[in-house]
C-alpha cells in the first residue's frame, strides 16, 4: 500500500538529513505504528508520503501509484491528518468538509450517510455549522479526522494523532483506525505513546537520526533484539539509544 | 515593569517586522540573500521619486507662503498629511493588531495588564508609522529649515514634533477600533460587523472630508484658493478645523525661537501626553473585555445543522475552491478592511465632486456632462478592473494570505493549475461584484447607457483575469506564510505592491494607446485593442503557469 524506496531529504541549510535512504513498507490492511524521538524524521516522511514536501531522492508508491509521476492519483488513495490541524478559522465546519467532499469527488448522498455517522460519533453534529475558530483543539482534530475519511481513503495517515485528545475521543481515534483497517484499508500514524503502538499496531517501524533502525511486529522486534520478554517501551529506549536491528 | 514592557515591545516588533527571521536566513544562514537587495533595488527609485517631490513642492509653498506671509504653509501640509494618513490607515493597522492578530492567544495568559499589551502592540503600529513619516517629513523639514534659516529650536522643535505627531491620530484611530470591538463582539456576527463598522468609519472620514471641502468654498478653486492664502489666517483657520495638533505642530517649528512656539510645542507634547494616557485608561478599562468577547467560542444549535447536513450537494472542485477563496477574504475584516475599501472609496471619490455641484438642485446638467463615447466609458471601465485587481490584493497575496493553513490546499488532490485557476475565479468574483457596486450608481449619474457598461466590464474582467493569473503564479513564486497578524500578509508583503505597480502600470499602458485613439478618431479600436491585450497577457500568463507553476508548487 505504501512503499518508501531510499527517500532522503535534507533540509536547506541544514548539515545532516532529515530523513536518510529510507527504505519502508507497509502493506495492505495493517496498522503500521511509525515511532521516533523527536527530531528522528517521523513528520518529515509523513509530509513527503502526503506531498507537503518533496523528496530530494528515493522513490515514494502509494497504492500502487508513484508520488512523483502521479501525485493526484497517489493523493486520492490517502486521508491525513496532521500533529497540529491548522484549519481554516473562518470556515463552519460544515464547509470545511463540503470542501473536502467536493475535492475528492463524494457524492452528495454518500457524503451524507458518512458525515452522520462521523459527526454523531464525534459529537460535533451540534457544532458543525460553527465557524472552526470557536472549535477546541480536540473538536479541530475531530473534525480533520471526518474531513480525512470523508472519501474512505485506501491509505489513512496520522500524524501523532492522540496528542492533545481526551481519553474518550483518543478511544474513538483508535475505534476508528482500527474499523478502518477493518473495511480493507491501511493505516499508518506516528506517534509517541508507545502504549497505543504495541496494542494497536500490526508492525511498527523505529526512525531515528533519519535512519530506519528497526522494523516489523512486536514479536519480531524482541526476536531480533534478543530480549524476549521486553516491552516496546524497553525496546524502544534500547533502540534509541544506539545501533538498531535488521528489519525481518 | 518598565523591562517587562519593553521586552514585549522588542518582542512583537521583531516577530511583526521579522528581524530574527532576515538575521537568520541572510546573515546566519547566508540563503536569499539577494532579496534584500532587489528590495532595496526596487523600492530606491520610488523612494528618491517621493523625496525630490516634496523638496521641490516644498520650496514652491515656501515661495508661494511667503506672499501671503504664510512660509510656514509647507510645514503645516506636511503635518496635516500625516496625521490624516496616520489616522486612516492607522485604524485598519490597530483593529487587526489589536484584535485579529494569533499572538493574541498566546499574550493573554502571560502574567501581563492589559494596558501593557495594548500598549506594546500600538507601540509596534507607531513605530511603523514613525518610518513612514519619516521618509516624508525629513526631506520637507530639511528643504524649509534650509530655505528658512532655522536655528537649533527648530531642531529640538523638529525632534519633539515627530516624536509626538503620530501619537494623536492613532490613538484615535486606536480608540475607534477598541470602541467599534467592544460593540461588535457582543454579537455573534463579530466578524461580520467589524466589516460593517470599519467601512461606516471610511465612509464618516470621506464624507467629513467632503464637508471640508465644501466648507471651504465648493468646487470654486480659486474662492479655495482665496479663503485658504487670501487672509493672515486663513490657512490656519482651515487646518485647525481639520486637526488642531497639525497647527500647533506647524507653529511650533515656525516660531521655535519664540515663546509662542515654544508654547505650541507644549501643546503639541501635552495632547499627545494626554492621548497616551487615554490609551493607557482605554487598555486598562475596555480592550480587555473585547477581546475576550471576541476569543469566546459560540454553538450552534443541533436541529438547524442537521437540516442544513441533508440539503449539502456535492459541487465541481473548481467552484469549491474559488468559493472558499472569496469566503477566506471576505471573512476575514483584516483582509476584507484592506482589500474591499477601494471598491467603495474611489467610486465614492468620484461621485462627491459631483454632489458638492449641486447635483440634487439640477440633475440635467450633470447628465449634460456626458460628453464621453460610449466606446471611451467601455475603455475607462475595463481598464478600472484591471487596475482595481491589482489594488485589491486579492490575486497577488492569495497564497500568502492561506499562511499556515496552506498544508490543506497542498495535501488534496489537486492540480497546481487547477488551483490557480480557482484561485484567479474567485478572485475575480470579489473584482467583478466590487467592480460593478461601484459602477452601477455612477453609470446611473453619468447617464452611460447599459451596452457600454456591459462591454467594459466584460473586457475589464477579461484583462483583469488575466493580470490576476500573473499576480497568483508571482505570489506562488515567494508567497508570505509567516504570519501571526493577517494584516501584514496583504499590507507587508511585496507581491501586494508587486500587484499594485503592475495594476497601475498596465492601466497606464492601456490608457495611453486609448488616448491614442481619441487623438487619431479611432474608437472603434477599442474594444479590439482591449481584447487583443486581454487574449495575448492570457496567454503569456498561461504559458508561465504551465512552465513555472508546478516547480514553484513542489518548493513551497
Amino acid at each position: 500500500m505504501l512503499k518508501l524506496e531510499g527517500v532522503t531529504k535534507r533540509y536547506k541549510g541544514a548539515s545532516v538529513n532529515a530523513v536518510d535512504n529510507l527504505h519502508l513498507e507497509v502493506r495492505p490492511g495493517e496498522i503500521f505504528g511509525f515511532l521516533g524521538p523527536n527530531g528522528a524524521g517521523k513528520t518529515t516522511t509523513i509530509k513527503m508520503v502526503v506531498g507537503l514536501l518533496a523528496a530530494d531522492r528515493g522513490k515514494i508508491v502509494v497504492n500502487g501509484r508513484d508520488l512523483a509521476a502521479d501525485p493526484l492519483g497517489a493523493k486520492r488513495s490517502i486521508g491525513f491528518v496532521p500533529d497540529n490541524p491548522n484549519l481554516y478559522p473562518r470556515l463552519t465546519g460544515l464547509e470545511y468538509l463540503n470542501l473536502i467532499g467536493d475535492v475528492y469527488g463524494v457524492d452528495g448522498a454518500t457524503r451524507k450517510r458518512r458525515l452522520d455517522y462521523y459527526l454523531q460519533m464525534f459529537e460535533l453534529t451540534s457544532a458543525v455549522g460553527d465557524l472552526i475558530q470557536s472549535y477546541s483543539r480536540g473538536m479541530q482534530q475531530k473534525l480533520a479526522l471526518t474531513g480525512a475519511l470523508l472519501h474512505q481513503p485506501p491509505l489513512f495517515i496520522l500524524d501523532e494523532p492522540m496528542v492533545g485528545l481526551d481519553p474518550r475521543s483518543a478511544h474513538l481515534f483508535k475505534r476508528v483506525m482500527q474499523e478502518h483497517v477493518n473495511q480493507g484499508n491501511t493505516v499508518f500514524f506516528s506517534t509517541h505513546i508507545l502504549e497505543v503502538a504495541e496494542n494497536l499496531c500490526h508492525r511498527v517501524g523505529i526512525i531515528n537520526k533519519g535512519q530506519l533502525i528497526a522494523c516489523g511486529t512486536m514479536d519480531e522486534l524482541r526476536q531480533a533484539s534478543g530480549q524476549a520478554g521486553s516491552n516496546l517501551e524497553k525496546l524502544f529506549l534500547e533502540l534509541t539509544d544506539a545501533g538498531g536491528i535488521d528489519e525481518d | 515593569m518598565k523591562t517587562r514592557l519593553w521586552t514585549l515591545y522588542r518582542t512583537l516588533l521583531n516577530n511583526h517586522y521579522g528581524f530574527s527571521a532576515a538575521k537568520f536566513y541572510y546573515i546566519k544562514k547566508r540563503q536569499r540573500t539577494w532579496e534584500p537587495l532587489v528590495i532595496v533595488a526596487g523600492l530606491t527609485p520610488a523612494v528618491v521619486m517621493g523625496i525630490v517631490f516634496i523638496w521641490n513642492l516644498t520650496e514652491q509653498l515656501f515661495i508661494g507662503g511667503l506672499a501671503f506671509g504664510q512660509p510656514h504653509l509647507a510645514l503645516l501640509n506636511g503635518a496635516l498629511l500625516v496625521s490624516l494618513a496616520g489616522l486612516f490607515f492607522g485604524f485598519f493597522s490597530v483593529l487587526s493588531a489589536f484584535y485579529f492578530s494569533t499572538d493574541l492567544e498566546v499574550l493573554l495568559p502571560l502574567p501581563l495588564k492589559s494596558w501593557e499589551i495594548l500598549t506594546a502592540k500600538f507601540a509596534v503600529v507607531l513605530t511603523g508609522q514613525y518610518a513612514i513619516n519619516l521618509l516624508i517629513l525629513l526631506p520637507l523639514w530639511l528643504r524649509y529649515g534650509l530655505l528658512a534659516g532655522v536655528g537649533l529650536g527648530y531642531i529640538v522643535s523638529a525632534v519633539v514634533v515627530f516624536l509626538a505627531l503620530p501619537v494623536v491620530p492613532l490613538v484615535l484611530a486606536s480608540i475607534l477600533a477598541v470602541l467599534l470591538m467592544r460593540l461588535v463582539n457582543i454579537s455573534r456576527h463579530k466578524d461580520r460587523l467589524a466589516l460593517v463598522g470599519g467601512f461606516l468609519l471610511v465612509i464618516v472620514l470621506v464624507g467629513f472630508q467632503f464637508w471640508l471641502q465644501s466648507s471651504l468654498g465648493g468646487d470654486d478653486p480659486e474662492l479655495v484658493m482665496e479663503q485658504l492664502l487670501g487672509r493672515a489666517d486663513g490657512i490656519i483657520k482651515a487646518a485647525g478645523r481639520v486637526f488642531p495638533p497639525s497647527v500647533w505642530a506647524a507653529q511650533a517649528m515656525a516660531y521655535a525661537h519664540t515663546w509662542q512656539g515654544w508654547l505650541n510645542l507644549l501643546y503639541v507634547a501635552a495632547l499627545s501626553a494626554l492621548a497616551l494616557f487615554l490609551l493607557y485608561l482605554l487598555g486598562e478599562k475596555v480592550f480587555l473585555q473585547g477581546l475576550l468577547a471576541g476569543l469566546e467560542g459560540s454553538r450552534g444549535t443541533g436541529r438547524a445543522r442537521q437540516v442544513e447536513l441533508a440539503e449539502e450537494r456535492a459541487r465541481a472542485p473548481l467552484m469549491t475552491v474559488a468559493s472558499l477563496e472569496w469566503k477566506l477574504f471576505v471573512r476575514d475584516p483584516g483582509f476584507a478592511l484592506n482589500g474591499l475599501i477601494g471598491y467603495v472609496l474611489l467610486p465614492a471619490m468620484a461621485l462627491l465632486p459631483l454632489f458638492g455641484q449641486k447635483l440634487q438642485n439640477n440633475p440635467f446638467e450633470l447628465l449634460a456632462l456626458d460628453q464621453l463615447h460610449p466606446l471611451v466609458v467601455a475603455g475607462g471601465l475595463a481598464l478600472y478592473f484591471l487596475f482595481m485587481t491589482g489594488m485589491s490584493m486579492i490575486p497577488a497575496t492569495t497564497f500568502s494570505r492561506e499562511g499556515r493553513y496552506l498544508w490543506i490546499i497542498r495535501s488534496l488532490p489537486l492540480d497546481i493549475e487547477q488551483i490557480i485557476g480557482a484561485k484567479v475565479l474567485g478572485s475575480q468574483g470579489v473584482n467583478t461584484i466590487g467592480c460593478l457596486v461601484g459602477i452601477i450608481p455612477v453609470a446611473y449619474l453619468m447617464g452611460w447607457g447599459v451596452g457600454e457598461v456591459v462591454l467594459g466590464a466584460v473586457l475589464g474582467v477579461l484583462l483583469a483575469s488575466a493580470l490576476a493569473g500573473f499576480l497568483v503564479l508571482f505570489d506562488l513564486r515567494k508567497p508570505m506564510l509567516d504570519w501571526v497578524n493577517p494584516l501584514k500578509a496583504v499590507k507587508s508583503n511585496l507581491n501586494a505592491l508587486v500587484g499594485m505597480i503592475l495594476g497601475l502600470a498596465f492601466g497606464f499602458a492601456l490608457g495611453f494607446l486609448l488616448y491614442g485613439n481619441v487623438q487619431t478618431g479611432t474608437l472603434w479600436l477599442i474594444p479590439l485593442e482591449l481584447l487583443a491585450a486581454a487574449l495575448a497577457l492570457g496567454a503569456l500568463v498561461r504559458v508561465l503557469i504551465r512552465r513555472w507553476a508546478p516547480q514553484l508548487w513542489a518548493r513551497i
